[in-house]
């Protein structure tokens, strides 16, 4: 399966920012994700007029809930937002992590309410892009929401290709496939691909991955013993990329 | 085959005669002007407290490629600005109906053509959302949402964001694996490709795929067929919809590509569809009706034995909801006792929406005797009986008084093998599936009165 590398969103070549809160749409770091190519400079004022832009968040906070009305989509500026649901049964379950650069809040776009909840991981900053005003904004530039829609579906596909690859498979490939796209994804936003560090619990990785957290140390020791990664607390280094994605039967 | 001997027993003489498909009564033919959008309004506003689930089309004309034996209402075209207006337009519409029906929950929705699939991703995530946005979409795992796909026009990346959409049933275009006959419908599409496909949709975990196929077509014959039915059944389909080709080329003008002499002729037709329907049932599919078969542990295949399917403007159906919504150009509603059918011409469809309008071109309001020879029709495509005490007690009625003549014919096809009828119960036999059509044919009150070069030939 091509999913878990080949599918994230277009590298960004635009120019950078520190990423500070302050920063407008035009020079964000992120612009490359967010912002359409064809956009005029006044447009991207335009466009700035309806973004909440940079909100800082707690570590904990809940930027929306399960079943609340689909109204907005969300972009990870600085930190790491995780999304989960509840099942039926009342069990909690871990259905992304996403980090700066990558777009949230899609799951409300097929039933207009969302059905995950998202939570900061770690403290952090957010942009929120009110849905029914940047329909309202499109409307004068087409070019603006056929840009969006056409990231969303990326992210649809690119989230159902990894949530496929996580459930078919052993317990192994699962783990060596989320490093596999957590690399790829940092990757593609101009960051070290191979030294990250891991903003989620032990506990996060193993409910997501549907393991035990038993089972992902486990995991992670073998994997260390076998020097294709190397990880320390939080901090993980891939060692030996080719074999990691031998792990993850994907090549 | 004890089948084939009774076909050539000069049956096919018999019942070889134009008929229509029965997806709706009164047929679409029969819809008239005089029905307008405020009819269909009026029907709306007296079910404004009606809460029961509904379903919805939506129709997609635009295809990349002309096939030669479509007939369906289509655009060919490669321009993308066309395929953006029309949607604007469509969403506009979505709006419209969503103010009539949004309060009602949406648990079967249906994306067909043309070719859907030829939407971009984004495209294809726009209008979900804006169905979402007007319409509300059932969540649960008993939905039906399912799309037509033509697979020339996806790139397996597609089907991850078909499944990320909420689709859970797939259709997949197939209509004959043998290339000569490919080449002479002008759709080519390997098989290899369509494995690929294949194992990229199971991978997604839909809830049943479909295989359209057609027989009739330029170059088939029964050596090419079985060879497509090996490659069919690898691929293990949960359903199969085998269509009979209508060559009808003074209605679809695709169709005069097709030379006559290249399709195979009556006899071999009916060959073909007794070798299609053995093979299917010996594979293990059930035979639903009027060419459509599924696997024994489809949905749709329980439906039959729970009596629950349904049949409507785009076939066989779990009944999960009454009424339709039809969104697009060509699209047709059926509310209450009502159906209205949209602008096929995709500028007046256009235009309508322009003006804030809904696009109601026709339609027709169906009285007490429409409703009853409905029930009819409707009971034998889907239930392949008809229970006649039942339908006497719903419609206040004597059977036989009113369908005196009709029981005549009956005792006609009885005598064929065709049918049983113990005085209460109509049951269609096994060779009687093959003439379904004939049999509705008899409950047809408009069928003497429209030219019958409309419809296509039975078998």
């Amino acid at each position: 399966m091509s999913g878990v590398e080949s599918d994230v969103i277009a590298v960004n070549n635009g120019p950078k920012c520190r990423h500070s809160p302050s920063t407008s749409c035009g020079d964000c770091r992120l612009s490359g994700i967010c912002l359409p190519i064809a956009l005029q400079h006044d447009e991207v004022a335009r466009l700035e007029d309806i973004v909440n832009r940079s909100k800082t968040i707690q570590k904990g906070y809940t930027i929306y809930r399960q079943d609340q009305e689909f109204s907005a989509v969300y972009a990870v500026r600085v930190g790491c937002v995780k999304t989960m649901r509840t099942t039926q049964d009342g069990k909690e379950q871990v259905t992304g992590f996403y980090f700066p650069g990558e777009i949230f809040g899609m799951d409300g776009i097929s039933k207009n309410r969302h059905t995950n909840s998202a939570v900061a991981l770690e403290s952090g900053a957010f942009c929120e892009i009110p849905f029914d005003r940047l329909q309202e904004l499109s409307s004068k530039l087409p070019s603006l929401q056929r840009h969006f829609f056409q990231l969303m579906s990326s992210e649809i596909a690119f989230d159902q290709q990894l949530i496929t690859q996580l459930s078919k498979n052993s317990a192994e490939e699962r783990m060596a496939a989320l490093f596999l796209s957590i690399s790829s994804r940092f990757a593609a936003r101009n960051q070290s691909g191979l030294r990250f560090r891991l903003p989620m619990s032990r506990g996060d990785i193993s409910n997501y991955l549907g393991l035990t957290v038993e089972t992902v140390s486990r995991i992670l020791t073998r994997m260390q013993q076998a020097e294709i990664i190397n990880i320390d607390n939080k901090e993980v280094e891939i060692l030996d990329i080719e074999k990691l994605r031998m792990s993850a039967a994907v090549l | 085959m004890k089948l084939k001997q009774k076909w050539d027993a000069g049956f096919l003489e018999k019942y070889q005669v134009m008929a229509p498909r029965y997806t709706s009564y009164p047929t679409a033919n029969l819809f008239h002007e005089q029905f307008s959008a405020e009819d269909y309004i009026k029907a709306c506003g007296k079910q404004k407290n009606c809460i029961s689930p509904i379903s919805v089309y939506v129709h997609i004309p635009f295809c990349e490629r002309a096939c030669f034996y479509c007939g369906c209402n289509r655009v060919i075209t490669r321009d993308r600005e066309r395929i953006q207006n029309y949607l604007q337009a469509l969403y506009e519409e979505i709006r419209l109906r969503g103010k009539l029906h949004g309060h009602r929950r949406v648990l079967q929705l249906h994306w067909g053509g043309g070719t859907p699939s030829y939407l971009d991703p984004s495209q294809m995530t726009e209008l979900m959302h804006e169905l979402a946005m007007n319409f509300e979409l059932d969540g649960s795992e008993s939905r039906d949402f399912s799309i037509e796909i033509d697979p020339r026009t996806v790139a397996e990346q597609s089907i991850a964001l078909i499944c990320g959409l909420g689709f859970n049933r797939i259709s997949l275009g197939i209509q004959d694996f043998d290339p000569q006959v490919q080449k002479a419908i002008n759709r080519i599409q390997s098989y290899e490709s369509i494995c690929r496909l294949m194992v990229e949709i199971r991978k997604f975990g839909f809830d049943s795929v479909n295989f359209d196929l057609i027989y009739g077509l330029p170059r088939q014959n029964c050596q090419t067929m079985d060879k497509t039915l090996d490659q069919v059944l690898a691929l293990k389909p949960d359903r199969i919809a085998c269509y009979n080709y209508a060559h009808m080329p003074d209605r679809f003008p695709a169709q005069r590509a097709i030379s006559s002499t290249a399709l195979p002729d009556g006899m071999e037709k009916i060959r073909l569809y007794g070798m299609i329907s053995s093979r299917l049932i010996d594979a293990g599919y059930v035979h639903i009706g009027l060419d459509h078969f599924a696997r024994r542990e489809d949905s749709l295949a329980k439906a039959v034995e729970e009596g629950k399917l349904q049949r409507n403007f785009q076939g066989y159906s779990r009944t999960l909801a009454n009424d339709l919504v039809g969104l697009g150009a060509s699209a047709i509603s059926e509310i209450g006792h009502c159906y209205a059918q949209n602008a096929k011409d995709i500028q007046a469809y256009l235009a309508a929406l322009d003006k804030g309008n809904l696009p109601v071109a026709k339609g027709m309001e169906l009285n007490d005797k429409d409703r009853l020879r409905k029930k009819i029709i409707q009971s034998i495509c889907c239930n392949l009986s008809l229970d006649t005490e039942a339908i006497e007690k719903e419609f206040g009625i004597s059977f036989r008084q009113t369908f005196g003549l009709q029981l005549e014919s009956i005792k006609a096809f009885e005598k064929d093998g065709l049918v049983k009828w113990d005085g209460k119960v109509l049951r269609v036999s096994y060779s009687g599936r093959f003439i379904l059509r004939n049999i509705c044919m008899l409950f047809d009150e408009y069928l003497y009165n429209s030219p019958t070069s409309k419809f296509s030939k039975v078998v």
